[in-house]
């Protein structure tokens, strides 16, 4: 199979808006097999003082991979780099908005060139509960 | 969520035993190494919990197969952990980078150490690091993580035994 078509390429500009990837999480999501957790149970999460149960870091950090993986394709897969920070806890019943802008392009070895984005995760209420930066490869 | 929560104490036990505290964690201690092969199966069934059908994930890709998305990885390190210290926790910063594709059948050996620990604002973090191998001793990812071992604050009282433990089963 041949390389799959991909929105960043060498000619994507520094400030390019990433394509923002949304999703309403619901507790179902977090269920676990039946198994009480922090996830999904009010007793479980309270007594390790959240105040409720709070949705799974890397389901919502998948909403960035998602947009990453959508827009470098094989240059997320491998090259692909990741430093985010859980910020706030996201509700079980949120809904979140993944974004991220071009930052910077750097070259990486004679034929490829870096693409390091801002990324960020913010809930209905605009509040960022996951922010970093994430980067992949483009073809020169 | 539900009303500001008002817990106080610091949970001292769950269904796994004692739970690690901060001075038990030192930097440099080695965590458990594990084998990993990701199946076709958990391939599925990471692409369905995240939402994510990326043809590479599901039709093949350039890499000559189908390949998993590369926050597969999240899974065996945190269980490396906990197999070395029964943390609960919640996650606070999650670096990766990816240097081969993960496919199906492959096997992958991973092995991590703590790399640091801190206090800060009265809670402990921890911060530790994994790197998988193929079965060419390539590099296939590595990955590094802070972890706050407590929500509540380490000047209130470590008592009381928890429902859910950083124990997981050992699959996607």
């Amino acid at each position: 199979m041949a390389s799959v078509n991909t929105i960043i390429t060498n000619d994507t500009p520094i400030g390019f808006e990433l394509p923002p990837i949304a999703r309403r999480f619901d507790i179902s999501m977090f269920a676990a097999g039946g198994m009480k957790t922090i996830h999904n149970d009010e007793d479980a999460a309270r007594a390790e003082g959240l105040d409720g149960p709070v949705a799974v870091g890397p389901q919502v950090a998948a909403l960035i991979f998602r947009m990453m993986g959508m827009c470098f394709g094989e240059g997320w897969i491998v090259g692909g780099r990741n430093a985010i920070t859980f910020r706030r806890p996201v509700g079980v019943y949120d809904y979140c908005i993944a974004r991220g802008v071009v930052l910077s392009k750097e070259p990486e070895g004679d034929d490829e060139v870096r693409v390091e984005c801002n990324v960020w995760v913010e809930t209905e209420a605009g509040e960022k509960a996951i922010v970093g930066i994430c980067s992949g490869l483009v073809a020169v | 969520m539900a009303n500001k929560n008002t817990a106080k104490v610091r949970l001292a036990e769950d269904s796994f035993g004692k739970r690690a505290e901060f001075d038990d964690i030192k930097v440099g201690a080695p965590l458990e190494p594990m084998e990993w092969v990701v199946t076709d199966k958990d391939i599925e069934k990471q692409c369905r919990i995240d939402e994510d059908y990326n043809e590479c994930y599901v039709l093949g890709s350039a890499y000559g197969t189908r390949v998993a998305p590369p926050q597969i990885q999240y899974r065996p390190p945190r269980w490396m952990l906990t197999r070395t210290f029964n943390v609960r926790g919640v996650f606070y910063k999650w670096e990766f980078e990816s240097f081969k594709a993960i496919k199906p059948g492959k096997k992958i050996m991973i092995t991590g150490k703590i790399v640091d620990k801190w206090i800060k604002n009265d809670r402990e973090y921890i911060k530790f690091e994994a790197i998988g191998h193929d079965e060419t001793r390539e590099k296939v990812f590595f990955t590094r993580r802070t972890h706050v071992l407590d929500m509540v604050e380490r000047t209130a009282p470590r008592e009381g035994s928890g429902i859910d433990s950083g124990h997981k089963p050992e699959k996607i």
